[in-house]
């Protein structure tokens, strides 16, 4: 029972960032789904796994980075799962109905399924997650300054892509 | 944070559909239960351990001391087989004094049982049976 209320306050706490970072990673709502179900099967499994652990947040996006990786892998090459992205356009952003940010939205999703997954995953858990560059570098596995990079040049290439229609709407 | 920074980030989120919840945490609860299950059955192996152990258990030390006895007997075994190679090793040959000495040893004795004996059975052992066809080619030369 103790295991049950464990793994519900987990869910209840972090299921929504999870689901986020693994839409706009995966781009995909199924994949995201079973990522997310693996990621709680293992966290009931294993109950000892975050014990010990200072950041449950950062944790938890490390498995589901983790996971969304080892799926990409198993799926195919990288370029094919870009293509993918691309052709399928999923959203990672709420509907809405007003046309202007409708339409920033979907090019802002399009531009975002455009960068290579690494530099996706900085931006997003930079921008919506409010996450500083070590706490990405720790969530990621990865050294601070390449964080810091990877999200210079994945927000340089928003900015690019972005910059007409930004500019008309501003 | 800059202004299209900021203005990105105004962008709000997809919501986690709500179904999702039960299914997932119903689905995880499963999975941990029978992974319980699977633990707490017994393997091959723990049951061998526990049957060993309740076997060895009323008398520890006495058990033991009887392997120590084990591995003391092996290890004397195994360093008196490693000695007897180089025993053999050791043993020179038969110098030429003891071979002649053997020989005269060997015609004594051939003297004691009787000469005529010995030929007797030198010849029976050159007789030797062969096929037909060779026993011509011996006539004939």
């Amino acid at each position: 029972m103790r295991r049950g209320t464990e793994i519900e306050r987990l869910y209840d706490g972090h299921a929504q960032s999870l689901f986020a970072f693994l839409l706009n990673f995966t781009r995909n709502e199924a994949d995201t789904r079973d990522l997310l179900q693996e990621i709680f099967i293992k966290l009931a499994r294993e109950s000892e796994l975050l014990s010990g652990v200072r950041d449950e947040r950062a944790f938890l996006i490390r498995l589901a980075h983790n996971a969304a990786i080892d799926l990409i892998r198993r799926r195919g090459t990288r370029e094919r799962t870009k293509e993918n992205f691309a052709a399928e356009r999923i959203s990672p952003f709420a509907p809405t109905n007003d046309p202007d940010n409708k339409l920033f939205r979907e090019e802002v999703a399009f531009a975002l399924g455009e960068l290579p997954e690494e530099q996706r995953a900085v931006v997003h858990l930079k921008l919506w997650e409010g996450l500083t560059f070590e706490e990405i570098a720790g969530a990621l596995d990865i050294p601070p300054n390449t964080a810091a990079s990877r999200y210079r040049y994945g927000l340089d290439k928003l900015r690019e892509r972005l910059r007409p229609l930004y500019e008309e709407i501003k | 944070m800059n202004e299209f920074e900021q203005k990105i980030l105004r962008q709000p989120l997809k919501k986690i559909p709500g179904d999702w919840r039960a299914e997932i945490l119903a689905n995880a609860e499963s999975a941990a239960v029978r992974r319980t299950m699977f633990a707490s059955q017994p393997s091959l192996f723990s049951t061998f351990n526990r049957q060993l152990s309740t076997f060895f258990w009323p008398h520890p030390k006495a058990w033991a001391g009887l392997a120590a006895i084990w591995i003391f007997i092996f290890a004397v075994n195994f360093s008196m087989r490693d000695k007897s190679p180089q025993v053999v090793e050791k043993i020179a040959p038969p110098s030429p004094e003891m071979l002649v000495e053997l020989k005269q040893q060997q015609r004594l004795f051939a003297e004691l049982i009787g000469a005529n004996d010995l030929r007797e059975a030198d010849r029976q052992k050159l007789f030797l049976p062969r096929p037909r066809s060779e026993r011509e080619k011996v006539l004939v030369a």
